[in-house]
């Protein structure tokens, strides 16, 4: 019998309502049923906290269980080994409980064979792995902590790149799955998502508030309507918005922003007469006088170009968005100084000015391994801290 | 916190070799050993090469096999680790040495140095960086100036200097470069990008779509020999290619030089000659012919540019005093014929056209205005963003239009300070004055302390500057007017130069420092600057030859002075520095391109990555000109400019025009005086002044011993000189010596002195005669214009006279006298 058979044969038991058995035959039998289940159901839980239990599946031992025994949690000169449950059950009762609940999901991926090839493994590696990121993202690390710890760090005993990148994290207390990431199991394979953005992730707003702004750390797709239905452009990186509604995992959000009329009048900038992008319209929205709102006409001196103003109101995933810019400026900043410093000197951003940048950046970045999400933002960075938007220059 | 780096470093070190499939590895080894000794493969400018080094001595260099086509200079590059002019030691000038600061500055420049110890050097090198910031403040430092450093992404001894001495305290740095100074301001105007250093039209596409191909002022077949990065001169065979198709009749190839270049004569290319400097004259009369028969292509211009009305207005002659730009005005100008102008622009719209411009027209008074008229024709011409057609100023150099693979390449050791960390001297008080200098105006400074300038839009306050750091870096060979540097270098009370050739920038210093060769250091480097075609290991051929150390070793040890050597070095060794690059770039490849394990690399000694894409320049705007603006301040291409308008520069205004230079051949201003232009061109067997010092391959160009100068027969017979004579060759600012070669490749009233010679004054005294032949002893200091303040250094004129009497030795070699 399979083992969907016998799943689907139990759940029908317990379906049925009991037909000859007593009230109090029922409640007594359940209370020392209750008993056993208890010191059972204890046992049991023990038993799946062994490393033996964990690799039983070949899921497990064929995929992260050997890539494991390739790394210094398994070997080491100590003699010191960390077993699945170490990292991956929570030491805490109530903890392990919440986390023997999800693990439900787990034993459903178990019967219907989610992963039970080594190419369906790989494809939901990154999908496996966030879950367990998150996890730790959310506790700072406390797995790790119960073995390591910043306070017990000998400095003098480390090698000088240890400290050099382990020292700052400390005074931080960065949580270690911030940085370690892989170090136990292989990475997934590059998504295509900006590494730049992956280090953001972990920052991303939660909830967002109605009334609040927030700003886009990914590009994030924008809509027509509440059913997220129909497209109407994506918001450039580093883009302000204000959240008027939120349900659910939408979000109803309105952008100021101005336009060139020249052309369908589908990129969207932040000021007048200011080339920093903050979103990119489809033409049908663009278009579209319930969705934009344009007010009058400015003639920009600097191009002989006319600009005019825009209200746009459109639905999002509420997903891609920080509270706070810094975020965005202390990656972007970095980026720009350890990227743009290969071949000169970088410029100090408020050397040149907003609409100065793209050009010079533009010229450049052929020379740096930046990706399109990261140029985009270090580009956006660079126009919010140019010349435009510095008293000292 | 997490960076970039910690992530990627995770990357790096969990990358298993199971996740990665088979890598695309050339199959030699790097390093091959025979009875005659062991070849290994480093990667220099010339090309990747092999070295056979036998008893710790490099014996034999060669081109890497695979080269397609190997520059004859790397026939030169052993006499670079071998030679006399080698820095052999930490040396002090003698007077500085016992007087610093109260030294007698006129004797800079003779020369005259003594040895001193290493600890000596970097505590002197120290205590100067200290008083400077303690007395001056940061404004009293320039560190900023930077060149063509020896390759190798972690070696960059330009990022080695500036963060060490960044890390004692703040100083005046410069924007921009001599190369392209004026080209990549007015561009970014213009064209939305920099263009000079942008990827340019695949060559393939080129090859295959255009009916013209335009060599303005153009040399790449000279100029394609040497890279940024260690070159893969991939991008010659084309020119190959492109002389079969010129011969065919497939294409028509044309050179518009005054000078029969070696593209010209290698494709076989028709010339049209024009006077030096009328370019601008020349191209309003296209312009005009292009717009009186109806040959511009309105719509392009009415969709992706603006300001074209005032432009032609001007050309029309409805502005400007009503002169109109008709071929039969440009034609005294530019020497061309009026008919022969209008049947060039009837050409040019004939059919696919691709106009390729060089940068020496961009390196004169005005240098702005060239670069614009090339964009504006293009425009004209409705041809900017289709396969073979539109404007390109990139295509001669570090193999541009060579097909990209787009794989990640290794970075380089930080310039900066790690993030958060402040110098020891963290003051930013540069007491009103300007933080950053335009690179070519810092003679100016010195001679100028407190004056101004206007520059791009701002206004420069020169700071008061008391000592210069220079490192990978020979401003005594780029910037124009020794004479004028001679008076400026006595503003200076110290001059710390790092390098590992005794050159003219050595001789002017107080205090200079041996680096080794980058044949004496562990390092890696990208193959193709732009193709990004793999990557080369460069490992240590002989150890540091003499008392040399690696820029990495000098500037650890001058950052122990003030006890942050670990903060610099971040505590690895070089090896160690190589291998975090080498990993870097692998995990960032990861899942692209596939790369073995370091250890691997370094054994086979290259990894590639197939050929690249295809690409046409400016299509993504082409095709859709909203959402792919140009950087523009308007997001189209600017016939006109409001913004530079609105500067009110009179050498630059709100659209291209004709101005008159300072000095112009040809019957132009001060022709009467000095009849002869001088073009100081790059040089064909040289990269700048790197290799001028190689003794044999020098030899192999030398005239008697000096740089040659190359004259017309007409200019020569009036003058009675003879190919290989010894001349003189002099104006108001300067006089030097060179041999004179006679060639008919050189019009009448055109001189050529390559650029790069190195500068070997007589003595200390101003105006000294030059005893080798470096142009810039003539050429002219002033800037482009207030927009770019570049160099002008192709703005030039002088004489030539047979030189006569007894006959000075050259003092550019040798290194200096002790004692």
């Amino acid at each position: 019998m399979s083992a969907k058979k016998t799943l689907v044969l139990f759940w029908d038991t317990l379906r049925s309502p009991p037909a000859t058995i007593s009230l109090g035959v029922l409640a007594f039998g359940g209370f020392v049923t209750g008993i056993i289940f208890w010191g059972g159901f204890n046992t049991a839980l023990e038993v799946t906290n062994t490393e033996k239990f964990c690799i039983s599946c070949h899921e497990m031992s064929d995929n992260v269980y050997q890539e494991l025994q390739e790394t210094v949690h398994w070997e080491n000169r100590t003699g010191v080994r960390a077993t699945c449950p170490d990292c991956h059950v929570p030491h805490e009762w109530t903890n392990k409980i919440a986390r023997k609940m999800q693990a439900s999901k787990e034993v459903w991926g178990k019967v219907f064979g989610t992963i039970n090839t080594r190419e369906k493994f790989l494809a939901r590696r990154e999908e496996l792995a966030r879950h367990e990121w998150a996890r730790l993202e959310a506790n700072n690390s406390l797995e790790c902590r119960n073995c390591h710890d910043y306070d017990s760090m000998d400095w003098d005993a480390m090698s000088d790149e240890a400290v050099f990148y382990m020292q700052p994290a400390a005074e931080l207390n960065t949580g270690c799955i911030d940085c370690h990431k892989g170090i136990a199991h292989h990475l997934p394979e590059p998504s295509g998502d900006s590494p730049v953005i992956a280090q953001l992730e972990g920052k991303a707003a939660r909830s967002l508030s109605s009334g609040e702004d927030y700003y886009a750390y990914k590009p994030v797709t924008l809509f027509t309507g509440a059913d997220r239905a129909l497209p109407a452009g994506n918001l450039s990186l580093g883009a302000r918005v204000k959240v008027l509604e939120t349900s659910g995992d939408t979000v109803k959000l309105s952008l100021d922003a101005w336009r060139k009329n020249k052309g369908y009048g589908r990129v969207l900038y932040d000021q007048f007469g200011m080339n920093t992008r903050v979103a990119v319209l489809e033409k049908d929205a663009a278009g579209d006088a319930a969705l934009v709102e344009a007010g009058a006409a400015e003639t920009d001196d600097n191009t002989g170009l006319d600009w005019s103003p825009v209200k746009v109101t459109l639905w999002a995933d509420a997903e891609g968005f920080v509270a706070d810019a810094g975020l965005l400026w202390d990656v972007a900043s970095e980026s720009y100084a350890a990227s743009c410093s290969g071949c000169h000197a970088q410029p100090d951003p408020d050397h040149f000015s907003t609409n100065a940048w793209p050009a010079l950046f533009s010229g450049m970045v052929g020379f740096t391994n930046m990706d399109a999400s990261e140029q985009e933002l270090v580009l956006t960075y660079l126009q919010n801290h140019s010349s435009d938007h510095s008293s000292t220059h | 916190m997490t960076t970039r780096r910690t992530v990627l470093k995770g990357l790096a070190t969990s990358a298993a070799a199971g996740l990665l499939g088979p890598s695309i590895l050339t199959k030699a080894a790097a390093a091959a050993t025979t009875s005659e000794g062991t070849w290994h493969i480093t990667g220099s400018h010339w090309g990747a090469v092999k070295a056979l080094v036998k008893g710790g001595k490099v014996v034999e260099m060669k081109p890497l096999e695979s080269d397609p086509r190997p520059t004859d200079m790397v026939n030169g590059i052993k006499g670079l680790i071998y030679n006399p002019s080698r820095i052999k030691y930490p040396m002090a000038r003698a007077d500085w040495l016992d007087n610093r600061d109260k030294a007698d500055r006129t004797t800079r420049g003779d020369n005259r140095f003594v040895r001193i110890t290493w600890d000596e050097a970097l505590d002197l090198f120290h205590e100067e960086l200290e008083r400077v910031q303690t007395t001056y403040g940061p404004s009293g430092l320039f560190a900023g100036a930077t060149g063509w450093r020896q390759t190798g992404q972690f070696h960059s001894c330009t990022n080695h200097m500036n963060r060490a001495v960044g890390m004692h305290g703040n100083y005046v740095k410069k924007a921009g470069d001599y190369s392209t100074g004026a080209g990549q301001t007015i561009l970014p105007y213009v064209l939305g990008s920099t263009e000079v250093y942008s990827q340019g039209t695949s060559w393939p596409v080129i090859l295959d779509n255009s009916k013209t191909v335009v060599f303005w002022a153009s040399d790449p077949v000279k100029n394609l020999q040497v890279g940024w990065n260690c070159e893969t001169h991939e991008s010659l065979p084309y020119f190959d290619d492109l002389r079969d198709k010129a011969a065919a009749g497939d294409i028509r190839v044309i050179s518009v030089d005054p000078v029969r270049s070696k593209t010209q004569k290698h494709t076989g290319a028709e010339q049209l000659y024009l006077n030096p400097q009328t370019d601008v004259p020349f191209m309003l009369a296209l312009a005009h012919t292009l717009y009186s028969e109806g040959l511009h292509d309105q719509e392009f211009l009415d969709i992706y540019t603006l300001g074209f009305e005032p432009f032609i207005d001007y050309v029309t002659g409805k502005g400007d005093g009503g002169v109109e730009k008709t071929p039969e005005w440009a034609a005294p100008i530019c020497g061309v014929g009026a008919d022969r102008i209008r049947d060039f622009a009837r050409l040019l719209a004939s059919g696919r056209t691709q106009l390729v411009f060089g940068w020496a027209v961009q390196r004169q008074q005005h240098g702005e205005q060239p670069y614009w008229m090339g964009a504006v024709l293009a425009a004209m011409l409705g041809q900017i963003g289709l396969p073979g057609g539109g404007i390109s100023y990139s295509h001669h150099y570090s193999g541009v239009g060579v097909p990209q693979t787009g794989a990640s390449m290794p970075g380089a050791f930080p310039l900066n300070l790690d993030l958060g960390k402040l110098p020891e001297h963290d003051s930013d008080d540069f007491k009103g004055a300007s933080t950053v200098i335009p690179v070519a105006r810092w003679v100016d400074m010195l001679l100028n302390p407190g004056g101004t300038i206007q520059h791009n839009g701002h206004d420069i306050t020169f700071p008061d500057v008391k000592m210069a750091v220079y490192c990978g870096c020979n401003p005594w060979h780029h910037h124009q007017d020794r004479n004028k540097m001679r008076r400026a270098f006595q503003q200076l009370e110290t001059v710390v130069t790092v390098d590992y050739s005794w050159n003219a920038t050595c001789r002017h210093s107080d205090l200079v420092l041996p680096a080794c060769t980058q044949f004496e250091r562990n390092d890696i480097d990208m193959y193709g600057a732009y193709s990004n075609t793999g990557v080369v290991a460069m490992r240590k051929l002989v150890d540091p030859l003499f008392a040399s150390k690696t820029d990495f070793d000098i500037f650890t040890q001058l950052c122990a002075r003030f006890g942050r050597d670990k903060e610099y070095s971040r505590g690895l060794t070089e090896i160690e520095w190589v291998e975090n690059l080498y990993e870097e770039a692998r995990s960032a490849n990861a899942g692209s391109f596939d790369m073995p394990p370091f250890a691997e690399f370094w054994e086979l000694g290259e990894v590639r990555f197939g050929r690249g894409e295809d690409w046409v320049r400016h299509a993504d705007f082409r095709d859709d000109p909203e959402i792919n603006a140009l950087g523009t301040p308007s997001g189209f291409i600017e016939i006109s400019s409001r913004t530079i308008g609105k500067f009110g520069y009179d050498d630059c205004g709100a659209h291209p025009k004709w101005m008159e230079k300072l000095e112009r051949s040809h019957g132009g201003p001060g022709s009467d005086a000095y009849p002869l232009w001088l073009q100081s061109c790059h040089p064909d067997q040289r990269l700048h002044s790197q290799m001028c010092e190689s003794d044999e391959y020098r030899a192999t160009y030398a005239v008697q011993g000096r740089e040659p100068v190359y004259i017309s027969p007409e200019d020569a017979a009036a003058r009675g000189i003879a190919d290989g004579d010894l001349v003189r060759v002099l104006n108001s600012r300067g006089q030097l010596l060179a041999g004179a070669r006679v060639s008919e490749d050189y019009p009448p009233g055109v001189i050529r002195i390559h650029e790069g010679a190195w500068y070997g004054p007589e003595d200390a005294s101003i105006g000294a005669l030059d005893t080798y032949g470096d142009p810039n002893t003539l050429t002219m200091d002033v800037g482009s214009s207030k927009l770019a303040q570049a160099t002008s250094a192709n703005t030039c004129l002088a004489e030539v006279e047979k030189f006569e009497g007894p006959v000075p030795s050259v003092t550019s070699f040798g290194g200096p006298r002790e004692g």
